[in-house]
């Protein structure tokens, strides 16, 4: 689970061991949604999860978060049990709808975590001011979410997710209601953001090119029981927008692609 | 608030010219439609429809209120001032009762499940039936009779909100409430923080309903009870002369629907400046 080498151990950011996970188990019901997954994801790593709709990788993001607990196996985030990661704010949720609370400005809805966690007003002020640079809407603070765009609501949901400073961010498909040209700007965007916040992040999303531009390593998964089909390594190097026109990026989308074609031929 | 005011005006102008045309009809046709001899659903003598002007001319005529003598209007206006302070208590005990009971019937299911039953046969319980058992017990107690009424009123004010704000409560979606469990927060706060404030919009129009119905239970105990004062009680003893005075009654009827729509602009004057207010 963690290799120390000379004295200094560094944990994987998240390990995940031979997981099982059913809902609904015993009534007529039952769900298989993840068979013996085995996952590991190092710090600073960018790790995507692709497959087939009903594949078990909302689940599988919700497993590292303790927001599910699997039925067997185990899950252990910066090498502690999940729970205890959940507890001790070691990770950032985005999800697809952004969540934002409406009777909340944008400053407090960015504030809303470290108001949980008993930060000062002042420093809370701060904290919030300097996320909306990072994601770019200084100016916005004041503003409530019904005021804003699709984009920009999801770039606060980024915010509070940030502004705790999690080594871990989770995202289920945070960019699947944008439209396509808002979306290639916020995958830019998010890279930008990892880059300057060292942050580990795992991103469920069901859109190849999306997986390929991301990337250190996309994860494809199979449908009903969910299983770990391919682990595609991404070596694109530096994103910028023209990584899109790359013959290497068509190359990881081919290779993408062909993955999840063998894995929904088995459906 | 003055735009309140005004359409209210409007509404009884409304109102009034209708009462005086359908009067009026009535009049020259000897209680029948127009070119028939079919009859009117409610004919327009004075007794039954007096003109709208004399009505209101009720109001300011004299009154007598034990030795004193004073406008029907002033007259109104007090008793109106006793059953408004029995109808406040009766709407913030119910709201109050309201909300905790949805509290918990959310954070326990066996809670709603056992007691949602039993809330909503509650409302079909007679209040002529309810109101001398309340009375007794509270007389009993050494309760005054306006605290019995408030009660009474409660009855009614606890039901639209414990409904509706199960509902508000209840409706914040899967993803806000995954979030506030991975920030690891409390029951509580989650409650405080999410719960309540996306509920704000559903109890709104409950707390307008519970407002109206303090009003109506508080009349409606102030006659099954028999006080001495209070608009209630007013009405019932108007009620019972209308036979010879009728404008008085429906003076009385005014002054009731004065004070049912004063307490249901007062819940929105609260709304306004609640749902404006931001936080944070």
């Amino acid at each position: 689970m963690s290799t120390a080498i000379g004295g200094t151990t560094r944990e994987h950011a998240v390990c995940i061991d031979s997981v099982d996970m059913a809902f609904n188990v015993g009534n007529d019901d039952e769900v298989q949604a993840l068979s013996s997954i085995d996952l590991q994801i190092e710090q600073g790593e960018f790790v995507s999860l692709i497959g087939p709709s009903g594949c078990g990788k909302s689940t599988m993001l919700r497993l590292i978060g303790d927001l599910l607990t699997p039925t067997s196996g185990s899950v252990s985030v910066f090498g502690k049990p999940a729970h205890d990661a959940r507890v001790d704010q070691d990770y950032g949720m985005v999800f697809q709808h952004p969540g934002l609370f409406d009777w909340r400005r944008v400053r407090a809805n960015i504030e809303l975590p470290l108001e949980l966690h008993d930060w000062s007003k002042a420093d809370r002020t701060d904290r919030s001011a300097e996320m909306l640079q990072l994601v770019k809407l200084d100016g916005f603070g004041e503003y409530y979410p019904r005021q804003l765009s699709g984009g920009m609501k999801q770039r606060v949901s980024i915010a509070r997710a940030l502004s705790f400073s999690p080594r871990l961010l989770l995202m289920d498909e945070p960019f699947g209601a944008l439209d396509e040209m808002t979306r290639e700007h916020m995958q830019g965007e998010l890279l930008r953001i990892w880059k300057e916040t060292g942050t580990t992040v795992v991103f469920v999303t069901h859109s190849i090119p999306e997986s390929a531009f991301l990337s250190n390593r996309v994860v494809v998964l199979s449908a009903r029981p969910g299983e770990v089909n391919s682990v595609i390594d991404v070596n694109l190097g530096e994103r910028t927008p023209d990584t899109r026109e790359d013959p290497k990026f068509f190359q990881t989308t081919t290779e993408i692609r062909e993955a999840l074609r063998a894995v929904e031929g088995a459906v | 608030m003055l735009r309140m005011a005004l359409s209210v005006l409007a509404a009884l102008i409304v109102i009034f010219s209708l009462w005086e045309s359908y009067k009026w009809m009535g009049q020259q046709t000897g209680d029948a439609w127009p070119g028939t001899s079919v009859e009117l659903p409610v004919s327009t003598d004075d007794i039954i429809m007096p003109h709208a002007v004399d009505i209101v001319g009720e109001l300011f005529a004299d009154i007598r209120d034990g030795r004193a003598t004073l406008p029907l209007i002033v007259f109104l206006a007090k008793k109106a001032w006793f059953t408004f302070q029995e109808a406040a208590i009766g709407f913030f005990l119910g709201s109050a009762i309201g909300l905790g009971l949805a509290i918990l019937m959310l954070r326990w299911r066996f809670a709603e499940r056992g007691l949602l039953p039993w809330i909503n046969v509650s409302q079909t319980i007679p209040l002529i039936a309810l109101a001398p058992i309340v009375v007794t017990w509270g007389r009993h107690q050494n309760l005054p009779d306006i605290a019995s009424i408030a009660l009474i009123s409660t009855f009614l004010t606890f039901f639209p909100v414990a409904v509706s704000a199960l509902r508000g409560l209840q409706s914040p979606t899967p993803e806000h409430v995954e979030l506030m469990r991975s920030y690891a927060a409390p029951w509580w706060t989650t409650l405080v923080k999410l719960r309540l404030p996306s509920a704000r919009p559903y109890l709104f129009p409950a707390f307008k309903i519970a407002a109206t119905l303090s009003v109506v239970g508080a009349i409606v105990g102030e006659i099954s009870i028999g006080t001495k004062t209070g608009l209630g009680r007013a009405t019932l003893e108007f009620a019972q002369r209308y036979a010879v005075w009728p404008e008085r009654l429906y003076a009385s009827v005014i002054g009731s629907a004065f004070l049912g729509l004063t307490v249901f602009g007062l819940v929105t004057l609260v709304e306004r400046r609640v749902l404006r207010r931001a936080e944070g």
